[in-house]
């Protein structure tokens, strides 16, 4: 092998290890204790909802690339599926007005960010993750947008860069699941809508604005507090 | 009771304390859980010195019946998340009233909750070592030092009273030294696993009240 050849093999290696590849297994949240909504919905996730692909230069220094997969949708049809007596996972071409369903759940990403212990100057890497659940009714009408943003940490030392940073995610994941569970019915409202299905399915339509996100509907919750049994 | 034991080694001072506020004890089939403190607060404790505490307190002929915190925290998903965990005892009435919550952790024989919060940092270094390689070989000459802190605190939780029992600390400085001459001579202060051990077993005879200890 010549000079220039082994420069240029040397040279590979050392791009290809300044590049970080992360791939996220689907998520299993534990059977949560809560008190189910006795509704059914439907659930819809858009397509970049169910494989999501994070690619980040942290500059000066490496490119990220973070494969959520599946995570994403796992966690909101097990999530939904304890929260909710029925729900029905909608494809992009089902009616929502044709099933018997009380409401409709859209899910969507509105921002996903990390940091490396390089970044923060700690050990530890952190997720942030910021969903958008918009519950439309029977009539196909907007009633909640609601931001749910979530966080998790997790220190590198133990488990290496790519292991720590998919725990991050998966811990962020928890978190909004957490989120969920306790502030949903308080901040959507989406019990209220419950018994609707039992009409005979009438055809309305999703507003396009609702659907464009640009509805004035907006619900928030009280996000980052650390106790928030009291 | 305030009981301070200053132990020095070499390269390693160490202090632990505790302040008891409730009576402690443990019966045949009560376990305990260690958890460490939500990062939402701030909170930096590495998941490998809970792990150390947990392997401490579980081992040895008085060992006491330790639940591993991911099985506890699975259990009684979503309530004891970093977001969710209760941060002060006065939220325990509440929590202990949520569907599920006291029967879950009834049917673990969970009798107490240690929270530990704190971490161990590298508080100061210096002097100088280089190392250098060549065809004929490689050598490294010089002096370096360092200066880690290990400070660590554990809330002790009475489930049974839905109260605190108290608290227990400790505070552990190591100097670790390298020399150099061609070969580097690592003399490494164990400051995090010396205090993991301290804390431990003050742990243990505060739970189960060793006047002794």
């Amino acid at each position: 092998m010549n000079r220039t050849a082994l420069l240029g093999l040397l040279l590979a290696g050392w791009l290809s290890g300044c590049a970080s590849n992360v791939t996220l297994d689907p998520p299993t949240i534990p059977n949560p204790l809560l008190k189910q909504i006795p509704m059914s919905i439907g659930l819809r996730m858009p397509e970049n909802f169910q494989n999501f692909v994070h690619q980040e230069l942290v500059y000066g220094r490496e490119e990220w690339s973070i494969d959520l997969g599946r995570s994403n949708a796992a966690l909101f049809e097990q999530l939904f599926a304890h929260m909710f007596a029925g729900v029905t996972v909608l494809g992009p071409e089902d009616d929502p007005q044709l099933l018997p369903l009380d409401a409709l759940i859209e899910t969507s990403i509105d921002a996903f960010e990390f940091s490396t212990p390089g970044q923060s100057n700690t050990e530890a890497f952190a997720v942030w993750i910021r969903y958008r659940l918009k519950v439309y009714n029977r009539e196909g009408e907007l009633v909640s947008n609601w931001p749910v943003s979530a966080y998790g940490k997790s220190q590198s030392t133990t488990l290496g860069g790519s292991a720590a940073l998919q725990r991050a995610a998966i811990l962020a994941m928890r978190d909004a699941a957490a989120l969920m569970i306790m502030k949903f019915d308080n901040v959507t409202q989406i019990s209220s809508l419950a018994g609707q299905s039992a009409t005979e399915p009438t055809p309305a339509v999703i507003p396009e604005e609702a659907e464009s996100g640009d509805s004035g509907v907006q619900a928030t919750a009280l996000e980052g507090s650390a106790d928030e049994t009291s | 009771m305030l009981l301070t034991t200053m132990v020095s080694t070499a390269c390693v001072t160490s202090t632990v304390q505790d302040t008891r506020t409730g009576v402690t004890g443990i019966g045949e089939g009560e376990s305990i859980v260690i958890m460490a403190k939500s990062y939402h607060l701030g909170n930096e404790t590495e998941m490998k010195y809970i792990r150390c505490i947990e392997k401490n307190l579980s081992k040895g002929k008085n060992a006491l019946n330790v639940l591993p915190h991911d099985q506890f925290i699975d259990s009684l998903f979503p309530w004891f998340e970093p977001r969710t965990a209760p941060a002060e005892t006065k939220n325990l009435a509440k929590l202990m009233d949520r569907p599920g919550v006291a029967d879950r952790i009834a049917e673990q024989g969970v009798r107490y909750i240690i929270w530990l919060d704190g971490d161990t940092e590298k508080v100061a270094g210096g002097g100088s070592l280089s190392c250098a390689a060549g065809p004929g070989g490689g050598g490294c000459f010089g002096f370096a030092w360092w200066q880690n802190d290990a400070d660590y605190n554990a809330s002790v939780w009475d489930l049974q009273g839905l109260e605190s029992a108290g608290t227990v600390s400790a505070d552990v400085s190591g100097t670790s030294f390298m020399p150099a001459l061609v070969i580097p001579l690592p003399f490494i202060a164990r400051t995090q696993s010396k205090a993991c051990k301290t804390l431990a077993d003050q742990l243990h005879s505060f739970i189960v009240q060793d006047e002794t200890a």
